[in-house]
């Protein structure tokens, strides 16, 4: 399967559009939101003086992180491949010489895109700034995740028939890649979930950066990050190769 | 001759078990419109995605430029342009962006989105959200996006269902100059005025089989066994008289005292004759 550039790009530059409508802009909208309504809350609230502010601020970040990623990051590609589906853009597109590849990178890049610089942004908004080779590591950590939560965001709408299906979908998937990671210090059982998931992997390694862990990630956890984005391409290209974009 | 651009070489389709298409063959070569004429789930649609590589046929061979649909990639979209019943324009696009995409997408020139905005008549428009256009300038659209990069064979599939008379008529004029220019266009319709009008050759769908297949005029004369006239005299009555020798002499007298205002042939209309074969109407 070759890949032609300027049809990727059209792709891209016309999903672009398709996220700035109201259904897509609204899920990184919401995380910034969330994130900055979580500061305010955290420095309004009375936290005594053993709570360093500093580890607030990077739960209130590592929150808003997963919220970036399950709400931009696997919502709106599967909303915007389930619109193309509904609104039947994607026969078109499909029937004017753009291949499955192709019209997976273009759909993709976008979201990942914006669902990376989201997660940079996040970090002033939260007041916790990550710096230095802490940095660098965060970045890799990010840009994994962003594109894993895509990867699955696409995968879903395979399956997604329309945007209410997309919705249907998505919610289960979302509240598991959210919640889970959320309460993992409350319930051990959690916890032992949440350090297989990218979402939960993300949370615990701002978690020790904020506490100046000499560690930031295990090595385990990079071997599952990766393991998890392979093993979403794989599903997606098992199920694509089954079914198209297209389940019937 | 003219280079045959399409072939339906014993095509069967079913679903699951249930037959769709029944041993189909046709042909269509360039610069000629082919009719597919039948009723809703005739196998029109199912047609042309068995010859655009969207579907494949339980048996049979469908070629299209050469190349057995089976196993044709997507590079053979690029000789090739679709207009199906659903529309599928970019509502949040413009007019001129949603022709823009597809330009960018099939390498076509700025000025060739220009001359087929003018052509379909929507230049005008070029600056409106595509949700906002009535449904013919939607249609038309549709159509200016199918002909964007010159294809070689173009599909319609119900066209002009739906549209004003006005409307359905700019399309059919648009329909043949671009068959003039040598583009092969395979069009279903249940309209049967719009496929006698169009179409070089038809071929009546029914149930999955072709029923009849011709040019319309052949398919018509095939079908006139029994000649009719309807004439109208000075007197204001109408008579609808079959060709016998009787009738014959009636209207030979009629001519001589010259109380004939009208006089004309009753041939099979293609809905006549899809009623006749089939017992079924086409719309």
């Amino acid at each position: 399967m070759t890949i032609h550039m300027n049809k990727v790009a059209a792709i891209a530059q016309v999903k672009t559009k398709a996220f700035m409508g109201k259904n897509c802009i609204i899920m990184p909208l919401f995380a910034i939101g969330f994130t900055f309504i979580m500061r305010l809350l955290y420095h309004n609230m009375d936290m005594g003086s053993d709570a360093p502010m500093e580890m607030l601020d990077a739960y209130v970040l590592s929150m808003g992180l997963v919220m970036n990623l399950s709400m931009t990051g696997v919502y709106c590609p599967c909303l915007l491949l389930a619109e193309e589906k509904e609104k039947n853009t994607l026969r078109v597109l499909m029937t004017s010489s753009v291949n499955g590849l192709e019209f997976f990178l273009g759909s993709i890049l976008p979201v990942f895109v914006i669902s990376v610089i989201i997660n940079f942004l996040l970090m002033p908004i939260s007041g916790f700034m990550i710096t230095g080779s802490s940095l660098a590591v965060f970045s890799a950590v990010s840009i994994l995740s962003s594109l894993t939560s895509c990867i699955i965001g696409m995968l879903l709408g395979i399956f997604a028939k329309n945007q209410v299906s997309a919705g249907t979908l998505i919610t289960p998937v979302a509240l598991i890649l959210m919640l889970i990671p959320m309460f993992a210090d409350m319930i051990d059982e959690l916890s032992n979930v949440s350090r297989f998931l990218f979402t939960g992997i993300l949370m615990d390694m701002v978690s020790d950066i904020s506490k100046n862990a000499d560690k930031i990630i295990k090595p385990e956890s990079i071997a599952i990050l990766i393991a998890e984005v392979v093993v979403s391409i794989v599903l997606f290209i098992f199920f694509y190769r089954k079914n198209g974009f297209e389940k019937d | 001759m003219n280079h045959e651009v399409i072939r339906l070489s014993h095509i069967s389709k079913k679903f699951k078990d249930e037959p769709v298409l029944k041993d189909l063959n046709a042909s269509l070569a360039e610069g000629e419109i082919l009719g597919f004429l039948g009723p809703s789930g005739a196998g029109k649609t199912t047609t042309i995605k068995i010859l655009t590589g969207q579907l494949k046929p339980t048996s049979g061979d469908a070629y299209i430029l050469g190349i057995n649909s089976g196993h044709i990639d997507e590079t053979i979209y690029e000789q090739i342009g679709i207009v199906t019943d659903s529309s599928g324009i970019y509502e949040y696009l413009t007019v001129w962006q949603n022709l823009e995409y597809f330009a960018k997408i099939l390498k076509v020139s700025k000025e060739r989105i220009h001359e087929v905005l003018h052509q379909v008549g929507l230049y005008e428009h070029r600056k409106k959200p595509a949700g906002k256009l009535s449904k013919g300038q939607t249609q038309r659209l549709v159509l200016a996006r199918a002909v964007l990069h010159r294809p070689k064979v173009l599909f319609l599939d119900e066209p002009t269902s739906g549209l004003d008379p006005s409307t359905a008529l700019e399309i059919h004029k648009m329909l043949f100059q671009l068959r003039n220019e040598g583009m092969a266009i395979f069009l279903t319709t249940h309209n049967m005025e719009e496929a006698a009008k169009m179409c070089d050759h038809v071929a009546l769908l029914n149930e999955g089989v072709i029923v009849e297949y011709g040019t319309p005029n052949e398919i018509c004369l095939k079908h006139n066994k029994v000649k009719k006239y309807t004439l109208q005299l000075s007197s204001g009555k109408t008579y609808t008289l079959e060709q016998t020798d009787e009738n014959i002499k009636k209207i030979s007298q009629w001519m001589a005292d010259d109380v004939i205002e009208t006089l004309h042939s009753c041939e099979p209309t293609l809905e006549s004759v899809f009623l006749e074969m089939t017992g079924r109407e086409l719309s």
